[in-house]
């Protein structure tokens, strides 16, 4: 409005009059929220069932927004087209009024305040505004004068549309909601993402809550005075008091609440959201369980699962050339060794069931030559002993050994360290001592070891699942 | 051309180069038959034969005696590639709940039935339904709300009937699937489906898929085993038949091998008083003898299959009786499965059963429990039907579990059908009947592969339809198919002139929900 301020002074009474009601207009919108303010407290129901039509409505005004630099442009080419772009931009001009007093009618009726309601507000009246002068500049500039002041008004106003869209939809869907699903890549660009290491809160704990609970418990809304953007946030609490007992996940309000009854009133996340999923329940538990630490990167003990930790497996030779050797062995022996799948790289299964009283160290050592090819060694119930444990060491790509009901005692078993890849150990039934299973703690990959039925977890002990996973 | 030094025949055969065929063509064999190109393609034959013999049924038992009936793949001695990818579960136990469990009354939980009790259900939900001709005629269908209470279970706060105590413990380890739909609406047809896949007899049964296409572990047992609980008079006991677990028109080595409840597990399996075992061994040759003679004048590729059963049988008479033989199982194992599991043939005894044969390594093994057909006295048959099977379940799964076993075995718990949520016959505070029900039922599933803590698919609030994600029986099998490493488009066998699959020329597709 600045270069062609002179001109565009109004000329006869009518506009003049038309530019000072104008003029009143926009010093009310400015001032709305002054001359009502939003307390934060509920203000009637009559209010909010009118509010209510608000996300409906408002609708109106964007798609007419939008389709008036659509009809301007394409005007150039059906000149037909330009009196209708006059005739949209007072709709939208109208519905922009309709839905921001509806929107201010759900904000007031329904006690919101929180600055995302009251910054959704701001680009709501900021938008109205626009609007409101673009209806006044465009006769001008229909009539020759003040050429650039209507095109950039019109392109003002459909940033103020995206930024109050924007706003509006964080609200409604959650600040997260664009960029929970964005390309990883794309996410370490923009500023603000999501940290991808750090402590157990962070890496597990935040984002369950970041993806379930902020959009009504975030920035954006506050409802019943709780936030869980922020450790300090979620460890204040809300009107309700703490929902987080530190070493009490049965007292905290937050663990009752998302495990009330679907159709209890206090269920959480509310209003028909998904509910949280089991084992992210029972990550918040442990935690809880264990002190709720900001900072403590492990938790240990407690039985959960983090699928993404498992390592990839490596890919192992090519044995086809070996096919003949193998088949070979197959008939003297009696001990199977069976691909994976079709893909060679998937490795071999050792399977000695069938043979398995007369398999024992020696057999094993006879392996030797296709060792590197196989990723899971089935003996249990066969006569190898604390001896085989030199002859595994070498089989570089084992991911599972299955060793039950062995007469292995795990003296040795620390030889075993070396297979990086080992995840699963099973050795329920055998001798294996309390010490020589201490022993496998420090085993970097190995997360499923069965110890059922032995010295180191005789069965009385035995809990139902015993499964030890480590964290 | 050059004569490559591994060909024994001697160059006197015509020379490509030297006959009077156009230069053209001569250009173009010349390219294709560069010695490279031939090495390596003979290298790959070779490995790609050798490897047909280690896959699928070992060596040269399986694959070659289907030979000449066009299996696609692997019946003509080609590798069958199986499994397509590597699997999560290498074996798989299926609990079948023959006749039909009322998922209303054990699983899917609709407290706001209670205030609909004896209203009917509404048309619009019924929509054009065809009923079964037990409640086709009924004037009214009123609504019977289930007679049991629900509680919540397990960290996932998962909704059980007090009918399952047990099963409500290891909740969180299973993933539920009530969107379980079927196109059948009684019995025979309904079973065949869920076990073949298909509604006609005839087909292959999903354990005879997995033996033909995976092969055996352990060549003392049987690949495929098949346990039927002992009948309780009180229950409606529907019908089951071998067809259930027949190998359809594979080879019929890949048929379920039923286990006896009561005496011998297999009959004359043991050896007649005075003769031991060497005399049966001579027996067997001179038998196997006759048959290979038999099959060289005939070439019926069932001889095969007929003589690898003589085999079987011979090694199963050492590796049964051990199967078979509980005494070395600790006090744990009875106080986990209950006395019950003492007794042959009760459902409790084949769980435990299940899990020795899952330690012995055979790929699958499916348990029938029979009785579930309540179309009358509900309040009176099911607590019994929960007892008598809702213990061993839970022992079954917590047992494997604990061994070590879950982790590379799948466990399938489902019957054929539903039951309906409006009563057939009479309907009381005190007892109602239900009828079959086709367009929902609930299974669960839990093992290698199985994304476990959820709940999947959700019915409408009469238990009557599936609103959200459902699964068919084609999508079920194709999962667990899956689970096992197999692509279910892929283990194709051509029959009648069709490449026949385990989920029928419908599309199927896995459920990527249930894939941990």
């Amino acid at each position: 409005m600045d270069a062609g301020a002179g001109r565009l002074l109004p000329k006869d009474r009518a506009t003049r009059r038309a530019w000072l009601g104008a003029f009143l207009l926009i010093l009310v919108l400015v001032l709305l929220p002054w001359l009502i303010r939003l307390d934060g407290k509920p203000h009637g129901d009559f209010e909010q069932f009118l509010g209510r039509f608000h996300p409906l409505v408002v609708h109106l005004p964007i798609g007419f927004l939008v389709l008036v630099p659509v009809l301007e442009i394409a005007a150039r080419f059906k000149p037909g087209l330009r009196e209708a772009a006059g005739f949209v931009l007072g709709l939208a001009f109208a519905s922009c009024l309709v839905a921001l007093g509806l929107g201010f009618l759900l904000a007031y009726g329904g006690g919101s305040a929180e600055p995302g309601v009251t910054q959704h507000m701001w680009s709501g009246i900021a938008l109205t505004i626009f609007a409101l002068l673009c209806v006044l500049a465009r006769p001008l500039w229909f009539g020759g004068e003040a050429q650039y002041v209507y095109p950039a008004l019109l392109s003002g106003c459909m940033l103020v549309l995206i930024w109050a869209a924007h706003e509006g939809g964080s609200l409604t869907h959650g600040s997260n909601y664009l960029t929970q699903y964005m390309p990883a890549g794309l996410k370490r660009i923009l500023p603000g993402g999501a940290p991808t290491s750090g402590s157990f809160y962070i890496q597990h704990i935040h984002p369950i809550l970041d993806a379930n609970c902020v959009t009504c418990h975030g920035a954006g809304q506050v409802k019943g005075g709780l936030r869980l953007d922020s450790y300090d946030a979620l460890m204040r609490g809300g009107a309700d008091g703490a929902v987080i007992v530190a070493g009490k996940p049965e007292s905290s309000l937050l663990i009752q609440r998302v495990t009330y009854a679907p159709d209890h009133k206090g269920f959480m996340p509310a209003e028909g959201r998904p509910p949280l999923r089991a084992e992210e329940i029972a990550w918040i538990k442990a935690w809880i369980q264990q002190g709720a630490s900001q900072t403590a990167a492990t938790l240990s003990g407690i039985s959960f699962r983090e699928e993404q930790e498992e390592p990839p497996p490596q890919p192992v030779g090519d044995y086809t050339a070996l096919l003949p050797e193998i088949q070979q062995m197959d008939l003297a022996q009696g001990a199977k060794l069976k691909p994976v799948s079709r893909k060679p790289e998937d490795g071999l299964v050792l399977y000695t069931v069938d043979v398995a009283p007369q398999f024992g160290d020696v057999q094993l050592a006879q392996l030797l030559k296709f060792a590197p090819y196989i990723v899971e060694a089935d003996l249990g119930r066969t006569t190898v002993t604390n001896a085989s444990f030199d002859t595994l060491a070498r089989f570089t790509h084992l991911r599972a050994l299955h060793l039950e009901g062995t007469g292995i005692t795990g003296d040795g078993i620390s030889k075993l360290a070396p297979l990086t890849q080992l995840t699963y150990l099973n050795l329920s039934g055998t001798m294996v001592s309390p010490a020589a299973a201490a022993q496998l703690r420090s085993f970097r990959n190995l997360r499923h070891i069965y110890l059922y039925n032995t010295p180191a977890q005789p069965i009385a002990e035995a809990p139902a699942a015993n499964a030890i996973r480590k964290d | 051309m050059k004569q490559h030094p591994l060909c024994t025949d001697p160059e006197h055969g015509p020379n490509v180069m030297h006959l009077a065929v156009p230069i053209g063509l001569k250009r173009e064999w010349a390219a294709l038959e560069t010695r490279r190109q031939f090495l390596g393609r003979t290298g790959k034959v070779l490995g790609w034969a050798a490897m047909a013999s280690l896959m699928g049924a070992s060596a040269l038992r399986g694959d070659t005696a289907t030979a000449g009936t066009g299996a696609s793949g692997g019946g003509n001695g080609e590798p069958i590639g199986l499994p397509n990818f590597a699997p999560k579960a290498k074996r798989a136990i299926y609990l079948f709940m023959s006749g039909g469990p009322p998922q209303i009354d054990m699983w899917d939980y609709k407290p706001n039935l209670a205030a609909l009790y004896d209203k009917d259900v509404p048309d619009s939900v019924r929509g054009s339904q065809q009923l079964t001709g037990m409640t086709a005629g009924q004037a009214r269908f009123p609504i019977a709300p289930s007679h049991w209470q629900f509680k919540r279970y397990g960290v996932t706060g998962t909704w059980v009937s007090d009918l399952l105590p047990y099963t409500g413990r290891m909740v969180d380890d299973l993933a539920i699937i009530k969107s379980t739909n079927t196109d059948a609406i009684n019995h025979e047809p309904a079973i065949m489906l869920m076990n073949t896949g298909n509604m006609n007899a005839g087909k292959p049964c999903l354990g005879s898929w997995l033996a033909y296409g995976l092969g055996s572990m352990n060549d003392n047992l049987p690949t495929f085993m098949v346990l039927q609980s002992k009948l309780n008079p009180k229950e409606n006991n529907q019908p089951v038949s071998s067809r259930l677990w027949g190998s359809g028109f594979l080879s019929s080595e890949y048929s379920g091998v039923g286990l006896r409840s009561s005496g011998d597990p297999v009959l004359y399996l043991s050896d007649p008083d005075g003769v031991d075992r060497e005399v049966r061994r001579g027996m067997l040759d001179a038998v196997n003898e006759i048959n290979r003679q038999t099959y060289e004048e005939l070439g019926d590729p069932e001889t095969h299959s007929r003589i690898a059963q003589y085999e079987m049988a011979y090694r199963m008479q050492t590796s049964v009786p051990e199967l078979a033989d509980l005494s070395k199982e600790p006090q744990s194992t009875w106080d986990l499965y209950g006395e019950d599991a003492k007794e042959p043939g009760t459902f409790a005894y084949n769980c435990l059963m299940a899990r020795r044969m899952a330690e012995r390594g055979v790929r699958f093994t499916q348990v029938y429990k029979r009785g579930w057909d309540l179309h009358g006295d509900v309040t009176g048959v099911l607590p019994t039907l929960c007892a008598e099977t809702d213990r061993p379940s839970y022992a079954l799964v917590t047992d494997l579990k604990q061994r070590g076993l879950l982790d590379d075995t799948l466990v399938i718990w489902a019957g054929e059908f539903g039951r309906t949520v409006y009563s057939q016959g009479g309907l009381s505070h005190e007892n109602y009947g239900r009828d079959h029900h086709p367009r929902c039922f609930t299974t669960w599933m839990t093992g290698g592969g199985v994304r476990t803590g959820i709940t999947y698919g959700e019915t409408d609030e009469y238990s009557y339809n599936v609103v959200k994600d459902p699964v068919t029986v084609r999508d079920l099998n194709a999962t667990i198919l899956h689970y096992l490493g197999i692509d279910h488009n892929k283990l194709t066998y051509k029959f009648q002139g069709l490449d026949q699959k385990l989920t029928g020329p419908t599309p199927a597709s896995v459920v990527q929900g249930l894939i941990a």
